[in-house]
């Protein structure tokens, strides 16, 4: 497979920002309680990722070693300010939806961690491919955990009904329990197992420190 | 070769880990992203709250419509939306001399100057000032009130929530509630602006029998007229709207204004 | 202030109620000794950094804190978000210096954690939390303090079952990562019990 193309294949289910990485977490959970909320947030931050890795790429050579986190983190927050106040001045409805998630993508890990080990390592193609490829690989994780969530717990999808809720005459009744947050992380749970199951080399033995360890260490 | 020299190329050739670059870095990227951001926000501002009006004069037309009769109502009346008026909160009397429309009652509320603190056990909302002065909407016809739409605001569980109520001719029932803005959780407290929890507010009744105002966002399903559905999981974002709510009914809220409409008319 | 002290900790876990910070929370939860480290460096950003926030929201960026100046009518609002991650990267530099010169040993223990802290959007949210409920000053510190130690107070739990986790006998595929996230799961839901405790 050409590399570029393996750089954004890698991140789906090998290098799964989520499931593999750990980052970019935090966000999963609160923007999950529907399909059209996860799908919007997919949209925003493979976009911001995208534009972000690609100005830190541009910018990486003169980058001192000292400042870099505060000056990716700077270039970060001021794209997605701005890409924020240009939504609410040409496309206000839309920025209506995701106005909310404009505070958690500027923290969001994934968009720092990615511009860290990848961006600031190597030029503007591949960095850009890389970004695209964690972008789908979050999500995909989105979508399978919005999806679910909102199936189970209002039987419906992107609003369309699709299991007839019990206050309807049909038969299904809600989980109420997929609309809190801690359901996302089940779900999720649920998820990396059965990932590790399928991909065997994936699962952790007991002696195994998680990278974060090794970093801390 | 000459712009080799320049200085700008000879300071971005300095090494990394070199104090005049390291300053120079940091300094240029704040400028440059101080600038970028500073100008879209001033820039689009007016794009901007020209969105914001249009929407919110577009939910009000929006609420209007969907009482009942209101659209008779106003053919009748030859208008098509409500008067202003700017109301004195503290005396409950109508503002003369200003004109309701160019009254920026949020930068009356946040400027120390003009803002009247809220007492901490009257301040349900969560607000700590407000503004002294607020815009009112009645809609009259041959002479009588017959809706009036106060603009109230306060705190969710975790933005700030703005709304429009509506009461009916009596002044003690709800006609409509809409929400206008709000932050609060996706799917969760964010619900409140749905049509179907706002359907649930026509018709309620804000006060007991006694006065007092006691219209609430129950959990689980309301029991009395004064009551309202809550949204399950967003039980404080229901507290918020029902404590915004008798806020601005009450005493330091619009309560001297409605008492005045109901005894004496515009 | 002591309930917004002990909703901070409780009722408005920055971790387990509003999920804040949890790529950190997972990563840097296998032991204890690192999780409780994690938890003090957490503590001491949070309780400083979330009432220097207050101080520059109040005096800078709202709309009127120029008045002294001449400009009643600058509101630097938009701002807050950089301002803030700003504030906090140099205060956690700050610390970390000052940690290395006065107090080594404590370097040697918190200092590998402070670069994580400067980007965990649980003290980023401690901020954005204050700046949405307008606190004073020292209402600020109280909860920047109680937000911390509500954050270490659920990272270290949660340390302790993953070690007592570690070695039990599960699916090959649950171990590590899958169960961190069914057990944060189960703990979140734990602790929304105490969203119902009045206060």
């Amino acid at each position: 497979m050409p590399k570029g193309l393996s750089r954004i294949t890698a991140p789906l289910i090998g290098q799964n920002p989520i499931t593999r990485q750990i980052l970019g977490v935090c966000s999963a959970l609160a923007v999950t309680t529907g399909l059209d909320t996860a799908l919007m947030m997919s949209a925003a931050l493979t976009s911001v990722l995208c534009l972000s890795s690609a100005i830190i790429s541009l910018l990486r050579n003169h980058i001192p070693h000292v400042i870099r986190l505060i000056v990716q983190i700077t270039i970060i927050a001021s794209l997605v300010i701005v890409i924020d106040e240009l939504m609410q001045a040409f496309a206000f409805e839309l920025s209506r939806a995701l106005s909310v998630f404009v505070g958690l993508i500027v923290t969001n890990c994934l968009v720092l961690g990615r511009a860290e080990a990848f961006a600031m390592r190597n030029p503007v193609g591949p960095s850009i491919l890389d970004a695209l490829g964690n972008g789908l690989g979050y999500s995909l994780i989105l979508i399978l955990v919005g999806s679910i969530r909102e199936l189970l717990g209002q039987g419906s999808l992107l609003g369309v009904v699709v299991l007839v809720p019990v206050a309807d005459g049909g038969w299904f009744e809600p989980l109420g329990l997929m609309q809190l947050a801690p359901a996302a992380f089940i779900i999720i749970g649920l998820l990396v197992w059965a990932i590790r199951s399928y991909w065997t080399d994936q699962a952790e033995t007991t002696a195994q420190a998680t990278p974060g360890e090794q970093v801390a260490r | 070769m000459d712009d080799r020299r320049a200085p700008f190329w000879r300071f971005l050739a300095r090494d990394n880990e070199d104090p005049v670059k390291i300053l120079g870095v940091a300094f240029l990227v704040a400028l440059i992203s101080a600038i970028v951001v500073s100008s879209a926000a001033i820039l689009l501002e007016p794009r901007q709250t020209a969105h914001l009006e249009a929407e919110r004069a577009a939910r009000m037309a929006a609420m209007l419509d969907r009482l009942p009769g209101m659209a008779d109502i106003l053919a009748e009346t030859g208008a098509d939306s409500l008067r202003t008026y700017l109301v004195d909160l503290a005396t409950g009397q109508i503002v003369p001399d200003l004109d309701p429309d160019d009254y920026d009652a949020a930068a009356a509320a946040a400027d120390p100057a003009t803002a009247v603190a809220i007492p901490a056990d009257l301040d349900l909302a969560g607000l700590r000032q407000r503004a002294p002065y607020a815009p009112v909407h009645i809609l009259e016809r041959n002479g009588r009130v017959e809706l009036v739409v106060l603009p109230v605001s306060g705190t969710g569980y975790a933005s700030r929530i703005e709304a429009l109520l509506a009461l009916q001719s009596d002044l003690g029932t709800v006609a409509a509630l809409t929400i206008t803005s709000q932050g609060e959780t996706a799917g969760l407290g964010a619900r409140i602006e749905n049509p179907e929890w706002q359907a649930l507010w026509p018709g309620r009744e804000i006060a007991d029998d006694s006065g007092q105002i006691v219209i609430a966002v129950v959990r689980g399903q309301a029991s009395s007229p004064y009551e309202v559905d809550g949204i399950s999981g967003a039980t404080r974002t229901g507290n918020g709207v029902t404590n915004m709510l008798r806020y601005w009914l009450g005493e330091h809220g619009f309560g001297p204004f409605l008492d005045r409409l109901r005894e004496q008319g515009v | 202030m002591t309930d917004i002290l002990i909703a901070a900790i409780f009722q408005e876990n920055l971790a387990l109620a509003y999920f804040l910070g949890i790529c950190t929370f997972l990563a840097i939860s296998e032991r204890v000794e690192t999780a409780f480290g994690l938890g003090l460096a957490i503590i001491a950003v949070q309780t400083i950094t979330v009432p220097v926030n207050a101080l520059v929201l109040n005096g800078v960026l709202v709309e009127g804190a120029w008045r002294w100046a001449g400009l009643p009518e600058v509101d630097l609002g938009y701002l807050r978000l950089v301002a803030f991650i700003g504030v906090i990267a140099a205060i956690v530099q700050v610390l970390e210096m000052t940690l290395d010169r006065f107090f080594p040993r404590l370097y040697v223990a918190l200092g590998s954690f402070l670069p994580l802290i400067t980007v965990n959007c649980a003290v980023l949210g401690g901020s954005l939390f204050m700046a949405e409920r307008q606190y004073s000053v020292s209402e600020a510190a109280v909860y920047g303090f109680g937000s911390g130690l509500g954050w270490a107070l659920a990272i270290v739990s949660f340390a302790a079952i993953r070690e007592r986790l570690r070695y039990s006998d599960m699916p090959a595929g649950m171990r590590g990562l899958a169960s961190a996230f069914l057990v944060t799961g189960l703990l979140s839901l734990g602790f929304s019990a105490f969203a119902r405790v009045p206060l």
